[in-house]
């Protein structure tokens, strides 16, 4: 019986050191998950300044998803800021079935997208600056060597028919071809967010991507 | 020297253009306004008032509310004050007609009665209608058939009806139509 007892505990070790090894992603997700709602559920029972634990860790990352869905750094300012607010109103009713930074994430996109729509007109672009590290990256060492031109010329033409192609795009497939290439989520992530299947997410993301590269072909190849 | 130019060759993808957009990221000093911008509209979401039709509906809900409580109270008074009074004066011509028909059955009841005990020829010259009359004249003995369900139909059809209210009077005074209601 003890010795039953001993193979099963060393079986269960293993096989929890086997998936640590093979999905230490998944593992880490769900520990950031769990402290997500140890931080949710202080907020919950009144702890208000617990929120700002979260406003701090995934402001970037929301920021950068409503910017890249506006191309506007003062709409995605705004946005990013209504989507904490619409997030602590709700937080009360945040029941922890998805994880906090999916329902975040379904909240600023779900903003950001009604914004959209409402907005009838292009609004003037605002870009925010890119960093050196992409000047000095190896991508952009061959854009510059095929192209001919100056760096900062050329970042700043890149720049623009980026956001030009992306806003060219339907709303649904930018936010999948955001999500995935820019914000690196994967398949079922995103359609944990968008509340769609993954094979929608991969077909849409296949039609995006080929619409870009139609829109983006001087800088292929 | 040989990945060296297996990397140079290397083509440039719709991914790798849109990864560069990782690095589009605002400064420091940007997330400073943007955390005292975000705690400054928190606040104002704490403390803000209702949407204006919020507050409309609201007040309006309220007065109504108050208005069908006084609406009901009226109507209660009224149906407790007001409505005895009413009957007792009888000022209308449907409630003196109904009035009028429950009071004079009972006495008449006891009168028809009466006659009928008697079984007079004089009582039948009263009726108008002349199929009641030929069978009470014809055999007086059974005077229960006489008033079966025929000559109950007749007498509603003459008389009875909900519109004939100024007959009633005339018809009820023979006693025995009241006793065909019956």
């Amino acid at each position: 019986m003890h010795n039953k007892c001993f193979y099963f505990v060393t079986i269960m070790a293993t096989s929890e050191s086997v998936t640590k090894t093979i999905f230490p992603a998944q593992e880490a997700e769900v520990s950031q998950r769990d402290l997500d709602w140890a931080v949710v559920q202080k907020v919950q029972s009144g702890n208000v300044g617990a929120y700002d634990q979260l406003v701090q860790k995934y402001r970037e990352q929301i920021f950068s998803v409503v910017y890249n869905m506006t191309s506007n750094r003062e709409d995605a300012s705004d946005l990013t800021q209504e989507t904490f607010i619409k997030a602590f109103q709700a937080i009360a009713r945040f029941k922890g079935k998805s994880s906090f930074f999916t329902w975040v994430y379904r909240i600023a996109i779900n903003t950001t997208m009604t914004f959209l729509k409402k907005r009838s007109r292009r609004r003037f672009i605002s870009y925010e600056n890119i960093d050196e590290e992409v000047s000095n990256s190896e991508i952009f060492e061959r854009l510059t060597a095929k192209n001919q031109t100056e760096k900062g010329a050329l970042i700043n033409e890149l720049q623009e028919k980026l956001n030009d192609a992306l806003q060219k795009l339907s709303l649904k497939h930018r936010t999948v071809v955001i999500l995935h290439e820019i914000e690196g989520l994967e398949h079922a992530e995103i359609a944990e967010i968008t509340k769609t299947s993954v094979g929608t997410v991969r077909s849409r993301l296949h039609y995006a991507k080929q619409q870009l590269q139609g829109y983006l072909k001087d800088y292929l190849g | 020297m040989s990945n060296h130019t297996h990397d140079s060759q290397k083509e440039v993808k719709v991914e790798d253009l849109l990864r560069m957009k990782r690095s589009e990221r605002p400064d420091e000093a940007f997330w400073g306004q943007f955390d005292q911008e975000l705690h400054q509209r928190m606040l104002q979401t704490l403390v803000k008032k209702d949407p204006v039709h919020l507050q409309i509906w609201r007040t309006l809900s309220g007065r109504f509310t108050q208005s069908v409580g006084v609406a009901c109270a009226a109507a209660f008074l009224a149906l407790m004050v007001v409505r005895p009074a009413f009957i007792g004066t009888g000022s209308t011509s449907v409630s003196v007609a109904q009035d009028s028909v429950v009071f004079a059955e009972a006495p008449l009841v006891e009168v028809a009665m009466s006659e009928m005990d008697v079984s007079s020829l004089e009582a039948t010259r009263d009726y108008s209608l002349e199929g009641i009359s030929a069978e009470i004249e014809s055999n007086d003995a059974s005077f229960t058939r006489d008033f079966g369900m025929e000559g109950f139909q007749l007498a509603m059809d003459a008389d009875y009806s909900s519109d004939a209210a100024s007959s009633r009077p005339s018809f009820g005074s023979t006693g025995v139509a009241t006793t065909l209601v019956y």
